[in-house]
């Protein structure tokens, strides 16, 4: 089990390596002057100050010293300062992160408490007209584009009924986002559970199960449902992943105050070192999740815990 | 023997052809006819749309969908049926070339890496893995971040996202033809690599690489029209999908159908592809065919 969870560590360590190595890369990738262009938006400076911006950025160095340089920086806790406004990028980032989370959990949350009982509901009566059904609301969720079904729930429970604030950072304001996140990963977690659970229940211990005469419900709960989770746990992690990701347009629809938000604002201001700061953010909290659900799963398998 | 051979061969049951296949279920019917729709719209939009899409005030502002037009007018009065088959052209053209971008280089990568092995296999899959797991989405907004905000740009943007995704399928499938006695007798034989490869192990593999760009064009259409929502892919005036939708927000009660049509239009799109794809998976993966 220490190997296995030893595997996934150096990996992980792997990526976020990459990642420094490619965020430093970003800014040079720029076509044309990555400062002149930063600057583009702020009237009237001067030759002098573009050029002791590049000094500060430290882009009149090597790329690698530059490396080495950022390498130095981030050890210290320093991602280096904003262009508008100069506040420490760490803070920013770390001022929003928590919503981010916030939000990916509670989408996470709405796509399992939706998506787990429908594809076992549907693997159980796979191939009659409820598991078509199920199925086919599964696809077309699937193809309902989130910053759509965003606008529509938007339209519906805030404008509408006004049920709902229509932006803002309170508890009642995760709600619409949170489930316009998680509606359109239950309709895939509905179909990855399906398959896992068919695939168990094709196996022989399930049918030896149920012909020595075991209770439906309890080969279903002890044998099918525990050994279909295992699969799917690995699954979460990456589909956690893509919620990081769903996140930067659902907060930009919603006005919810992450990282995501943060991100697209700094694209369109040419901010940089905000958008390195969060794309390396991204990458260590993905690592991290999905280590920890690694190791859950080791856990949870006797195969890996016990090391065969 | 040669009776022998002819009557093994005619017990064999014939192998209905593949689009028969595909009609064969209804997702493959649904989808093939939606994804036509789409096709048809967008080669003859020229024909088809009464209005130039990016025309102002050829009807007055806000108009709601009627007989004169169709879909009803937008904040500039443009008309909105005329835009959507625009649109359609547009969906099109950026499905289909981030995949093809995503699949070539993908392509590349996983048969390569599958066929040599060794040092070349390491890298090129560890660096797909950790590419991989940044997903699709964090790959395409650096894309965007580095080359500036464009309809050309969101498409690049998307297609070297899905590298990674195409690399390892691509991958997986090589690895299972490669340990196939055929190809070890092809090799014994003495075939080249470039005839190994191009000829032996690319045909094998495409049939599954077809079912992963088919439905990858669903993703690739998503994700380029969520980055013109969010002001980050096409920029007005061009009738982009996901651009028109953000800016219907401003105009939720004055004139939802701003907001209902084009979300409904990528919606279906999606739906055709993702159900094109599922029927192919059915029709050429035999285990699939009875689940």
């Amino acid at each position: 089990m220490l190997r296995f969870i030893v595997g996934k560590v150096a990996m992980g360590a792997l990526t976020v390596f990459v990642t420094t190595i490619l965020v430093t890369l970003l800014i040079h990738l720029v076509p044309g002057d990555p400062v002149q262009i930063m600057y583009a938006q702020s009237q009237g400076s001067t030759p002098e100050q573009i050029e002791a911006v590049r000094r500060n950025l430290g882009l009149d160095q090597p790329i690698y010293i530059q490396y080495f340089q950022y390498i130095e920086r981030l050890s210290q806790g320093d991602l280096g300062h904003t262009i508008r406004g100069g506040q420490p990028v760490l803070d920013v980032i770390l001022q929003r992160l928590p919503n981010t989370l916030l939000l990916a959990v509670a989408a996470m949350i709405v796509a399992i408490v939706i998506g787990l009982p429908l594809g076992f509901l549907a693997a159980y009566h796979r191939n009659t007209y409820i598991d078509t059904a199920l199925m086919g609301i599964a696809i077309a969720g699937i193809s309902i584009p989130h910053f759509w079904l965003g606008l529509l729930l938007l339209f519906f429970f805030a404008v509408q009924l006004g049920w709902l604030p229509v932006s803002g950072s309170g508890l009642a304001n995760l709600v619409l986002p949170a489930f316009t996140l998680g509606l359109s990963n239950a309709a895939i977690f509905a179909r990855l559970t399906r398959s896992s659970m068919i695939d168990v229940l094709e196996q022989d211990f399930v049918q030896t199960a149920l012909a020595k005469g075991l209770p439906r419900t309890l080969v279903l709960r002890r044998h099918v449902l525990r050994v279909g989770m295992i699969p799917l746990i690995t699954m979460m992690g990456l589909q956690f992943a893509f919620m990081m990701g769903g996140a930067i347009v659902v907060e930009n629809i919603f006005s919810w105050n992450g990282v995501g938000r943060m991100a697209v604002e700094a694209i369109f201001q040419r901010d940089y070192p905000i958008i390195q700061g969060f794309i390396l953010t991204f990458a260590v909290v993905v690592v991290f999740v999905s280590i920890a659900l690694d190791a859950l799963y080791a856990v949870m398998d006797p195969r890996i815990r016990r090391g065969s | 023997m040669k009776t022998a051979a002819n009557s093994m061969a005619t017990t064999y049951p014939k192998q209905p052809m593949l689009l028969r296949r595909l009609l064969g279920t209804p997702t493959g019917v649904i989808g093939l006819a939606i994804v036509s729709l789409l096709i048809g719209g967008a080669v003859f939009a020229d024909f088809l749309a009464p209005y130039d899409p990016t025309k102002m005030a050829v009807g007055p502002r806000f108009l709601k969908p009627g007989a004169e037009h169709l879909l009803g007018t937008d904040e500039f009065g443009r008309d909105m049926y005329s835009r959507i088959l625009y649109g359609a052209r547009l969906t099109l053209l950026v499905g289909a070339t981030s995949v093809l971008i995503s699949l070539t280089v993908g392509m590349s990568i996983g048969l390569v890496a599958a066929y040599r092995g060794g040092w070349l296999e390491s890298v090129l899959m560890r660096s797909t893995d950790v590419l991989f797991s940044f997903t699709e989405t964090l790959i395409a907004l650096s894309c965007v971040a580095v080359l500036g905000p464009s309809l050309k740009n969101a498409i690049i943007a998307v297609g070297i996202a899905g590298i990674p995704f195409y690399a390892r399928t691509c991958y997986s499938a090589s690895l299972v033809e490669r340990s196939k006695p055929y190809f070890e007798a092809t090799m014994a034989a003495g075939a080249g690599h470039a005839r190994l490869i191009v000829r032996h192990l690319l045909p094998n593999v495409l049939p599954t690489m077809i079912v992963v760009a088919t439905l990858g064009v669903s993703t690739a259409i998503l994700a380029a029209a969520g980055l013109s929502f969010l002001g980050l892919g096409a920029q007005p005036p061009l009738p982009e999908w996901g651009y028109m939708l953000s800016g219907a927000r401003d105009y939720f009660n004055r004139a939802p159908w701003l907001m209902t049509i084009p979300g409904l239009a990528i919606a279906l799109t999606v739906l055709g592809f993702n159900l094109l794809g599922d029927a192919f998976r059915t029709a050429l993966d035999p285990t699939e065919r009875h689940r």
